[in-house]
């Protein structure tokens, strides 16, 4: 196999063992390429200084009864929070025939708790706000939506670019939006329940790291 | 070898570590495949049956397979031994309220690292909130390093992981997974939901801007072409 310097940069990218054994070859007449060469394999070897397999000795059984603790829990009900915790776990594959199924979900989820308002979806104490909670409450959720706002004017020409990745987020903020939206109104109607407050935050909260997740690609 | 000159600061301390004939050797595509040990699809699929059962022994077995390294990438993303145990403890709990749900689409190694990898990334996001809050500048914020056991050559991992926390979170994530941890790139694929090929663009990319990272600069760089 005959390769130049102009294939270097292609096989340390993505090149075949013959073809990594043909820029070996190369290198050693060649003494630019020998240098980016050695530079890559050292990056490798350096890597070996971050590893670091030493035993926790009390790491097991401190997760073994945090598991314990959270099998016994009883389980929490459905909720948009549950389904877009996995969200993330999901292979993009799969994400535009949830997009879907999710929305049904969303419907039924509202449903559930329009009928079981007063049970608390996370640990969060009473069902119902105070007025002085009630007013800090919203007073995160308007700070949340300046901060989306301000984040999502930014992410923009980000999010537009055509590519699997980014339609894959513009899918997770429309069942964002959409949860939100339902969420939102559903607030509207009973503004002292505290469950769909915290769902609220939690959905404004989701969509912050989504769109924050959006920038990070651009970095 | 000498007319090649030595380009990076630490590479003297680099041919130490590779005397030591502990670490791997390098050769072919700079990849030793000794550690490329994550695909072992029947212990894989049993683990998750395992899990999916609700036997707790499940999860010890996926903490007695992968346990070490799941702590080990999650140090490296967090820079502290305390915070990577909280993010793998986080991990488990993770798994188990959302096992149900694992449909075999990716290994379930594969899945319990794409946890670990968002589960860490929220950690590191709530603390730079934390910061925030206090007027700091997001990407001022240096993970707060604790100290490790003492390892061969401190300023060697002291000089990478600075590096390191300058590259963008995606090209950190693929170098540990990749040159750290062993995975291949199909699997970090399936781990950040990108395609095999972003996968190697991304790890070319983070290894081009450690290597400027690390280098001398020009002036001092004797030898170097
Ligand atoms: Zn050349």
């Amino acid at each position: 196999m005959s390769i130049d310097c102009n294939d270097r940069r292609r096989i340390l990218l993505d090149g075949s063992s013959d073809e990594w054994a043909a820029l070996e070859q190369h290198a050693k007449s060649c003494a630019a390429c020998a240098k980016e060469l050695r530079a890559w394999k050292q990056l490798s070897v350096a890597a070996g200084e971050l590893r670091d397999y030493q035993e926790s000795p009390a790491l097991w059984s401190r997760i073994e009864s945090s598991l314990r603790q959270q099998q016994a829990a009883p389980a929490p009900p459905k909720s948009f929070w549950i389904f877009l915790d996995s969200w993330r776990r999901i292979s993009t594959a799969w994400r535009s025939a949830l997009a879907g199924a999710m929305a049904i979900l969303l419907a039924i989820s509202s449903v559930y708790l329009y009928k079981h308002p007063a049970r608390p979806v996370v640990n969060q104490g009473n069902a119902l706000l105070k007025t002085s909670a009630l007013a800090e409450v919203e007073r995160t959720e308007r700070e949340y939506i300046s901060a989306i706002d301000k984040l999502a004017a930014n992410t923009s020409p980000q999010l537009n670019v055509d590519t699997p990745l980014m339609a894959s987020y513009r899918e997770k903020l429309l069942v964002l939006d959409s949860a939100i939206a339902d969420l939102r109104a559903q607030a509207g109607e009973n503004p002292s329940y505290a469950h769909l407050h915290y769902q609220l935050l939690a959905m404004y909260q989701a969509k912050q790291q989504t769109l924050e997740d959006v920038l990070e690609t651009k970095r | 070898m000498g007319s090649v000159g030595l380009a990076l600061p630490w590479e003297h301390k680099l041919l130490a570590v590779a005397r030591d004939g502990e670490r791997r050797v390098e050769s072919g595509k700079g990849q030793a495949e000794t550690v490329r040990t994550s695909e072992e699809p029947p212990q894989d699929a049993a683990v998750a049956a395992a899990c999916l059962s609700g036997n707790l022994q499940g999860y010890e077995r996926l903490y007695q397979w992968q346990g070490k390294r799941m702590k080990n990438l999650a140090r490296n993303l967090l820079g502290s031994p305390m915070d990577a145990e909280d993010a793998v403890q986080e991990t488990f709990l993770k798994i188990q309220r959302s096992i149900s749900g694992f449909r075999g689409q990716s290994s379930f190694v594969t899945w319990t690292f794409r946890i670990l990898v968002n589960t860490c990334h929220d950690l590191r996001r709530s603390r730079v909130r934390r910061k925030d809050q206090v007027n700091e500048d997001v990407d001022s914020l240096p993970p707060h390093k604790e100290l490790r056991a003492p390892g061969a050559h401190p300023s060697l991992r002291m000089a990478l992981e600075s590096a390191l926390d300058r590259l963008s979170a995606h090209q950190r994530d693929v170098f540990l997974l990749y040159e750290v941890e062993g995975f291949r790139h199909a699997e970090i694929a399936g781990m950040l939901e990108i395609s095999e090929t972003a996968s190697k663009n991304t790890l070319f990319q983070a290894k081009r801007n450690l290597r400027s990272m690390l280098e001398p600069p020009r002036s001092s760089a004797t030898g170097a072409i």
